[in-house]
């Protein structure tokens, strides 16, 4: 193997974009048929190295050699002629083609007609390399990994030597994760060299041969997989020693402050979204929601928000019915929602105005007369920026500007400060680094001593496992069970999710999701009885 | 040597400014190629369209006053437009709004001018038009929040309806007819410039327009609508990201009506004072200020007073080429239009170089790999 030319070598490599500096002299050796793991926080500089291996950035300084070759590459044809492909994290695909149609789509030589027996073409070499996919489906109808997996055929279809993945396993579940790395071992048997980013570091353990690491734009080292701990990687990438356990504190048990009875809810395209769910949460308590993407975590948020009809069933706060009143009166009561979505701007916070002005966001109308009380805003901020550390130059800066971690500290803090005694939140650390996620888990568990019961939806399930008291898992809008956080396994979990085993009737004393010391009234008991009964007349 | 695109993080005041000013003169030196190719002299043309004829001018107080009918329309409208467009909703229906407001005003001018005292009429006239051009901007509004429409395409076609309507009210001589001019056999839109019209307050023999001061008024009215109230908070919410302002609460279709209602009012406020000054509807009534005041609201990047600033600039191109048109007959009146074009087309160059720049790409890098 010595021998032979690596598969990819940059050196020096330093991008800026305006004085930010993306990558500083960057290093990186990619042998033949290696998996190599490219491990950094976010902003540290991965995907835009990774972006000019492939095409879409050009680098300021520095040279790219691929199997001993200086080589430019100008665009991402120059990639794919050079046998680089890359899997992006935001799927590049088009929703209303086909599977084979969205490869067909890049092919130079591909002709003026489209051809019938593209399909059977494209199913022949994704049987070859072992993967299970329908040419023939079209992108909209697939799941997050049929996705994935097309993508990967792609790269393969177009010849790749080189195979660049950017945060795989982020959308994934557990199971799924375990049938991609296999899918990555055996194309790295077949003699392709894989570059995987990630910053989860017990995946980087389990599938990479190599571990090149970035902190802020540097390149720090590359250490070999057999050699290194996670501790110590964290330390390579952290730049310090930083406590990887997530506390736990026990907190004593309060009653029931939000108790969700028989919720049925339907989503934007008018299907069941959530389906006659039920459970409760305490004060003190987090209760953390599991389930693959896209399984009503969405529509339960909204619901409890006030920002989306129910269908039926009964929502309690503290002994009160809340469905049906607006956002606005659910807020006074002290439930406070904050959803962070893929795109992690589009809702709760607005990107191009100031701290000071989404500080105001949720609370500007309760202001005397018809202006905005921006002095209040501002003191706010200044309080949110030194309470929860967000790196900012000051509070006049557009939210947008921020980095990620600091965005969401805003938002959280935003939140946390008008003093809620409910919170639900839904992927609050989606894409955020070591440092950032471990400062909302503090935030988060402060909140719990305070009282405050916390409904947690989240992606990882090795952080619900340490952070939430209870797991609830849900799959395709039904409660699959309820478990204590301690107790369970990522497996039972996985299998959970998937729909494969349920627990929703392991307890036969009461039925699941109804608290034994419940604020729910007989009358309101009652309604809902009637609500069934009238359900039942009409099927 | 190669060259590529950087972008910029922060670009200072000054380099702003220079390079907009850099872009109007561009825009000038362009023109003036137009102007020598045509055997004008450039410098001549520029000196008089700029001074708009006011220099050695016994009457220069009429100049300044004709540039301000100009001027007024614009900036208001302007203004208005801004208000819809810091939504994001692409209100491009200003020409129709202001003709719904025109006819509006002239219909209350010619009915109530001979019976009612002048203020009362002009204050009348005001309300009308508001109201008037107000609904006819909201069904836009309406159809975008009850069925999703797009509102850049209905606006646009609501601008075709009420200008073909204002055209069949000045072409149909009938007794029902009042618009036009009973003593004229061809059908022409009648006067009504002796019984109603906005008074001026004489400085010297200049006469400022009670019109040009209420338009000032309105500009610092806005800055501070938008500024500092809730509802202008609201208005850049609801701009910047629908979904977040549904999430705090806010009830957006609400809010869109009430502010595209608003826009289209000042619009219509702009037509009642171009009515109220001219004293006569015609079927150019609008001036075009329904375009460009879609330009002066995208070059003054919605900012209320830098409006006042373009209006002014743009308002000097369009009066002042008119004039210079007298003196110069080879070039046509058209010719603000053209350069009018250059200038935004140029500016919109020059925001490219204020949020990027041009370096080039260096050689090589330290060779210290890592093995």
């Amino acid at each position: 193997m010595a021998q032979q030319p690596n598969a990819i070598e940059m050196r020096g490599i330093t991008k800026t974009f305006g004085s930010v500096v993306a990558n500083q002299d960057v290093n990186l050796t990619l042998r033949q048929g290696e998996i190599l793991a490219l491990l950094g926080e976010n902003g540290s500089g991965k995907t835009t190295l990774m972006n000019m291996l492939s095409g879409i950035y050009k680098p300021d300084a520095g040279e790219i050699l691929v199997e001993g070759k200086a080589v430019s590459i100008d665009s991402p044809q120059d990639a794919k002629r050079l046998g680089i492909g890359m899997v992006h994290q935001h799927f590049k695909l088009v929703d209303v083609f086909s599977a084979a149609d969205n490869i067909w789509m890049g092919k130079e030589k591909a002709g003026f007609r489209l051809k019938k027996d593209r399909y059977e073409e494209i199913r022949s070499m994704a049987q070859k390399f072992g993967f299970d996919l329908d040419p023939e489906k079209k992108v909209r109808n697939m799941a997050v990994s049929e996705k994935q997996t097309l993508e990967i055929i792609k790269v393969l279809y177009y010849g790749a030597k080189v195979i660049i993945l950017d945060e795989p396993t982020a959308v994934l579940t557990v199971q799924e994760i375990q049938k991609l790395f296999g899918v990555l071992r055996r194309m790295k048997e077949e003699g392709h060299s894989i570059i995987i980013i990630t910053h989860k570091l017990n995946e980087v353990m389990d599938i990479s041969d190599r571990v090149a690491i970035l902190r802020k734009g540097e390149y720090i080292t590359t250490v070999d997989t057999a050699s290194t701990n996670e501790q110590q990687l964290t330390e390579y990438m952290v730049g310090r020693k930083i406590d990887l356990n997530i506390q736990r504190p026990v907190v004593e048990k309060k009653r029931p402050l939000l108790e969700i009875r028989d919720l049925t809810i339907r989503n934007d395209e008018g299907a069941v979204a959530i389906d006659h769910v039920s459970f409760y949460i305490r004060g003190g308590e987090i209760l953390g929601v599991a389930g693959i993407a896209g399984c009503g975590q969405k529509e339960l948020c909204e619901a409890i928000a006030g920002l989306r009809p129910i269908q039926s069933g009964l929502m309690i706060h503290k002994g009160d019915n809340i469905v049906g009143l607006p956002p606005k009166a659910i807020l006074e009561k002290g439930i406070s929602m904050s959803f962070i979505p893929e795109d992690r701007l589009g809702m709760g916070l607005a990107p191009s105005l100031s701290i000071t002005d989404n500080m105001i966001l949720k609370n500007y109308a309760s202001a005397k007369g018809p202006f905005v009380d921006r002095k209040g805003g501002r003191e706010d901020a200044l309080r949110v920026i030194q309470e929860l550390e967000v790196v900012t130059p000051s509070t006049e800066t557009p939210v947008r500007r921020l980095s990620g971690g600091n965005v969401q500290k805003v938002l959280l803090g935003r939140e946390i400060k008008a003093g809620p005694n409910v919170i639900v939140t839904a992927y609050p650390v989606r894409g955020l680094d070591i440092n950032s996620s471990y400062a909302i888990y503090h935030i988060l568990n402060q909140q719990k001593q305070d009282g405050v019961g916390i409904l947690f939806v989240g992606e990882d399930l090795d952080v619900m496992m340490a952070l939430c008291d209870k797991i609830m898992v849900l799959c395709h809008g039904k409660v699959m069970g309820v478990v204590h956080a301690h107790k369970t396994t990522k497996e039972e979990l996985g299998l959970m999710m998937t729909g494969a085993l349920d627990l929703s009737n392991k307890y036969e004393d009461k039925p699941a999701g109804y608290a034994k010391d419940t604020n729910i009234s007989a009358q309101e008991l009652e309604q809902l009885q009637r609500q069934r009964e009238e359900k039942g007349e009409e099927e | 040597m190669r060259l590529h695109v950087v972008k910029r993080d922060h670009c200072p005041l000054w380099k702003k400014a220079c390079l907009y000013l850099l872009a109007v003169l561009s825009a000038l030196v362009l023109g003036g190629i137009l102007l020598l190719a045509m055997g004008v002299d450039p410098l001549a043309y520029y000196s008089r369209m700029f001074t708009m004829g006011m220099v050695g001018n016994k009457i220069a107080y009429k100049s300044m006053e004709n540039y301000l009918k100009v001027f007024v329309p614009l900036a208001v409208t302007s203004v208005a437009l801004s208000l819809a467009f810091k939504m994001r909703f692409w209100n491009i229906g200003g020409e129709g709004q202001f003709i719904v407001g025109a006819i509006a005003a002239a219909t209350v001018a010619f009915q109530a001018g001979p019976v009612l005292p002048q203020g009362v009429t002009l204050v009348l006239m005001c309300l009308a038009a508001m109201v008037c051009a107000g609904v006819y901007g909201s069904i836009a509004a309406v159809l975008k929040v009850k069925f999703g429409t797009n509102e850049t395409l209905m606006t646009l076609m609501l601008n075709y309806v009420a200008l073909y309507f204002l055209t069949f009210l000045g072409e149909t001589k009938a007794d029902w007819n009042f618009y036009l001019d009973e003593t004229s056999v061809r059908p022409i839109f009648a006067n009504f410039g002796k019984t109603v019209s906005f008074p001026a307050f004489p400085i010297g023999k200049f006469g400022l327009n009670l019109c040009v001061i209420l338009t000032f008024v309105l500009g610092v009215l806005v800055f501070v609508y938008l500024k500092y109230t809730k509802q202008g908070y609201e208005i850049a919410v609801v701009g910047d990201s629908a979904g977040t302002a549904h999430y705090a609460g806010m009830k957006v279709n609400t809010i869109v009506l009430r502010t595209v209602f608003l826009s289209a009012c000042l619009i219509g406020l702009a037509a009642a004072f171009k009515v109220g000054t001219a004293g006569i509807l015609s079927t150019a009534i609008t001036d075009d200020v329904g375009w460009t005041g879609i330009i002066v609201a995208w070059l003054a990047q919605m900012n209320t007073a830098v409006i006042f600033l373009v209006s002014a600039l743009i308002g000097m191109l369009r009066y002042g080429s008119t004039v210079a048109a007298a003196t110069f007959s080879q070039v046509d009146s058209s010719f603000a239009n053209m350069l009018q074009g250059a200038i935004l087309f140029l500016v919109l160059a020059a925001d490219f170089f204020i949020r990027f720049q041009i370096v080039p790409v260096k050689k090589g890098g330290k060779a210290n790999g890592n093995g």
